[in-house]
């Protein structure tokens, strides 16, 4: 028996990730998933764990040698967007990325963001960051992009007050208002996250 | 294969400035591996894959540390770059590549292991009469 959910995460990583363990420990392990769907299918409650890997930072190469090294260890893995887009041929810059990454196109790295990592449970818990030093830099990977997402709509909606032809219009003011919410649900997740990671960094000054 | 940079000169420089002839390493770069570092290398003595490495970890360290696969895949990468490991066979042959340590990776977990002996040495002869 098949179920489809229709589902979008702001909070890709973590909100993605316990829903997703909430719906293994209800019974149903991930089959395929598309931009918004999730198709699930029956298993045994608590078969499965689920974790979501943020690969934007990553080239397309490195991403795919993640990916690939990940399902050596006996993993199976999803890729995963994060943003909705219904395009080919289509390139972007990620100015939070390192060297090759900032460079998306589709086909390719764009759309794939994301990595959904499934792991028969074995009773020990599903941790793919262990290191204190590489949990901190991972966490900081998708804040940054949490960071340009969100100065990305602080722009957006400074427009808006400019002196335009559009200023009496009722759809400047729904978009002004759709943006700034946008906008504030990227804020307060990095507030969630920068305080993850500074709680992070204040254990590793003394432990490792 | 340690870098000088500036702030060493700077601080070298003070150092004989003040009179003080013996140059200490600063700790941040006294050559301290990390405890992770050190156990990828040490589990890379024979060829060995990354799930390979992850299971000789475990069983070890008797269960004290696992690693992720994140981290360890991280760390993988992060030591082919320091060339302390390479891989072996045939680049393209995917899921299961295998790694070996290099001399340089010896050179460094040696330099390691005496770091640790010196530690050691110290923390029991400090520590040793108190606990008798």
């Amino acid at each position: 028996m098949t179920k489809t959910v229709f589902r979008y995460f702001f909070d890709f990583i973590e909100g993605q990730e316990k829903w997703l363990n909430k719906m293994a420990k209800k019974g149903y392990r991930l089959k395929k998933c598309g931009k918004m769907v999730y198709v699930f299918e029956s298993c045994r409650p608590d078969e499965y764990d689920y974790a979501v890997e943020f690969v934007a930072d990553k080239s397309y190469v490195e991403s795919k040698n993640y990916r690939q090294f990940l399902e050596s260890m006996g993993f199976r893995t999803f890729t995963k967007n994060i943003n909705l887009n219904f395009s080919v041929g289509k390139g972007r810059w990620r100015p939070y990325a390192k060297g090759m990454g900032q460079v998306a196109t589709s086909p390719g790295g764009f759309n794939k963001e994301l990595l959904i990592v499934e792991k028969v449970r074995d009773g020990k818990p599903f941790e793919l960051h262990t290191d204190l030093e590489d949990l901190i830099s991972n966490y900081r990977a998708f804040l940054n992009s949490y960071l340009w997402a969100a100065v990305c709509s602080i722009v957006l909606v400074a427009i808006t007050f400019m002196p335009n032809e559009f200023n009496h219009l009722l759809l400047l003011h729904i978009f002004r208002i759709i943006i700034g919410a946008v906008g504030v649900s990227f804020i307060v997740l990095i507030i969630k996250y920068s305080s993850t990671i500074r709680r992070h960094k204040k254990e590793s000054k003394t432990n490792e | 294969m340690t870098l000088i940079t500036f702030s060493d000169i700077l601080y070298i420089t003070v150092n004989v400035m003040m009179g003080e002839v013996i140059v200490i390493r600063d700790n941040i770069k006294g050559g301290a591996l990390t405890e992770t570092t050190f156990l990828v290398l040490l589990a890379l003595y024979k060829p060995n894959h990354g799930y390979g490495i992850m299971q000789f970890i475990e069983k070890e360290t008797n269960g004290r540390v696992t690693l992720g696969a994140g981290t360890l895949y991280g760390a993988i990468n992060t030591l082919l770059k320091k060339k302390w490991i390479a891989p072996i066979g045939n680049e393209e042959s995917g899921n299961k590549k295998e790694y070996i340590i290099t001399d340089l990776g010896r050179k460094t977990a040696e330099e390691e292991l005496k770091r640790m002996g010196e530690l050691w040495h110290l923390a029991s002869t400090i520590m040793g009469g108190e606990m008798e």
